[in-house]
């Protein structure tokens, strides 16, 4: 009845099915309230993105923002609030407050400024995923709006150097996240047994902060610190997104993640090979120069591997 | 152990009649709504540079003995290490529920008013501008709001209030009210019998919008039509601030006051 709609976003790695906290929060809405959408991840094409992602089209309708998105999604009778109370309802916009005021700071920080998350992860990641010229340029303008956002707004007169304010933030993204795990307590989801909109945004949240592997993570090990937000998180990729994370839109299918898959797979197939050639060993201990040849072996295949890397 | 609250407190903020905006005024009457709710005495000081005496650069600030702190916040924090404190009767779930509709009336009150104040040009040619460089002599009034400005466009601009109309804006407040209204339903505090800090600060807000005159009544209007929360504001205003006539003014003291203003 509706007419086709297609989400754009930033793809995902790490068991995510997106990297970026509003496309993991449209994506994980629309799985909760059943809408059917097609998920196309930004890719290498020179397609002229129509805003920052994630960007819903339907029709000629375009739409930007994730709070507009699920309001437009509500109107076309995909509601994952059918069933919550009006208190209900006004604590997911004072809870969803709370998740942009205390927890995005630090997300922001850890995934855009943080030096070393930056220029290992968040900015290769990134930069992979778009067109050439665009891919030099697009990483630093988000990384430069990232750290503009978090000092305009919290970066004030008695937090005088980035320091403080990091300390700060961080403080504060751990107070929120302990303010949540006392709301969720062992409920399942935070309003009873079904997923809302508060979910989506807490999971849209949580979960880059949960799986994506930086080399500096003090936030990480603080949310594992709280298992009821680890087990939230598992539970929805489990039950909501896990029947699309192996087989993602074929058109978002990335060159670079088919490579890593054959890649994957050529490793296991010589470790398995190895381990094979061990066992042969240990069953004819009287060989001793067969071990020479079948290290060059292995040595040769690993060699070959990288190179099959390399190459585009 | 509680220390004493010296009987010198003061709270310093704008000048009240010429020079005070929408959210000062907001915050401020929050601060003083907290604490006469804490039963501390404290004075209201009106200085034209209270902005620049206050340590974070924000009013409301109180001068309590020889220490200075400024903003509910960190008021809120510092009440409680000298021994007062309104949400200790809450359980976790509540105090995180608290300081969830707190950061909800900050996110969209505070940054709508801000907006209205800055971003709307109407509003900053005829109300704006004049009262906020009332003070200072020309060209200073102006270059000192036009800086002012140019900062507070660069922060809406920066969490994406930029691009919002005034109807989205004033869409947002109502869906802000909305949810306040909900919340409050028919008990007399939003945590039932007892007043806490998040009365005092929606308080603050309501108040100052319901008796604040601008260019147009949308913003009051908004609020007006949710009747449990006008109640809510007379029952906190006539509790807490009838006996005080000289430091703080009833609804109809304050609007016949803002309209002799344009």
């Amino acid at each position: 009845m509706a007419a086709p709609m297609e989400l754009s976003c930033w793809g995902g790695d790490w068991g995510l099915p997106s990297l970026h906290p509003e496309c993991l929060t449209v994506m994980a809405y629309a799985k909760f309230s059943g809408a059917p959408l097609t998920v196309n991840t930004v890719n290498n094409s020179w397609r002229a993105p129509k805003g920052d992602p994630p960007v819903l089209v339907s029709e000629d309708i375009v739409i930007s923002q994730p709070a507009k998105i699920l309001n437009f999604l509500r109107k076309q009778k995909y509601n994952a609030d059918y069933d919550l109370s009006a208190k209900q309802g006004a604590d997911t916009l004072a809870y969803i407050a709370l998740l942009e005021e205390k927890l995005l700071p630090a997300l922001l920080h850890t995934f855009w400024i943080e030096a070393e998350n930056y220029c290992s992860v968040t900015k290769p990641w990134f930069a992979s995923k778009i067109a050439f010229p665009l891919s030099l340029y697009l990483p630093g303008k988000m990384s430069r709006e990232a750290l503009n956002r978090i000092l305009l707004t919290k970066g004030g007169p008695p937090l005088y150097s980035l320091t403080e304010v990091e300390a700060q933030i961080y403080r504060d993204a751990k107070e929120c996240l302990n303010l949540l795990s006392k709301r969720l307590g062992t409920a399942q989801f935070f309003f009873g047994d079904t997923p809302t909109t508060l979910d989506a945004f807490v999971f849209g949240f949580l979960a880059p902060i949960y799986k994506v592997c930086f080399p500096r993570v003090q936030l990480q090990e603080h949310l594992k610190q709280l298992p009821n937000l680890c087990r939230f998180c598992d539970d929805i990729l489990t039950c909501y997104f896990r029947l699309t994370v192996s087989s993602c839109s074929p058109a978002g299918q990335d060159t670079a993640d088919a490579n890593l898959q054959k890649l994957t797979q050529l490793v296991n197939k010589e470790s398995n090979l190895i381990e094979k050639m061990d066992d042969n060993l240990r069953k004819s201990p009287q060989h001793p120069p067969r071990k020479l040849t079948t290290l060059k072996l292995a040595a040769g295949g690993e060699e070959s591997s990288p190179m099959s890397r390399l190459s585009p | 152990a509680a220390e004493p609250w010296p009987e010198n407190a003061a709270l310093y903020q704008q000048l009240k009649e010429e020079q005070i905006l929408l959210s000062d005024n907001a915050s401020s009457l929050a601060v003083q709504a907290f604490l006469q709710m804490c039963n501390l005495p404290i004075r209201v000081i009106c200085r034209a540079n209270a902005e620049y005496m206050s340590p974070s650069g924000k009013v409301p600030f109180i001068h309590v003995g020889n220490q200075v702190v400024s903003e509910l916040g960190p008021i809120v924090q510092f009440v409680k290490a000298k021994g007062h404190s309104l949400s200790d009767g809450l359980d976790e779930v509540q105090k995180a529920e608290m300081k969830a509709y707190m950061e909800l009336v900050n996110n969209m009150l505070l940054t709508a008013e801000l907006y209205l104040q800055w971003c709307d040009d109407v509003t900053v040619e005829e109300i704006t501008h004049p009262r906020y460089g009332s003070p200072y002599p020309w060209p200073l009034n102006r270059i000192l709001s036009y800086q002012k400005q140019w900062e507070v466009r660069r922060k809406m601009k920066a969490i994406g209030w930029a691009g919002k109309t005034l109807e989205q804006v004033l869409e947002d407040v109502d869906q802000c009210c909305h949810a306040l209204s909900q919340r409050l339903g028919t008990q007399p505090y939003f945590f039932n019998k007892q007043p806490t800090e998040l009365d005092a600060l929606v308080f603050g807000h309501l108040f100052t919008i319901l008796t604040t005159q601008l260019i147009t009544d949308e913003l009051s209007e908004k609020v007006k039509n949710y009747s449990n929360l006008t109640a809510f504001c007379r029952r906190i205003e006539q509790q807490y601030f009838e006996g005080h006539e000289k430091d703080s003014s009833t609804i109809a003291a304050r609007s016949s006051k803002k309209s002799l203003l344009r």
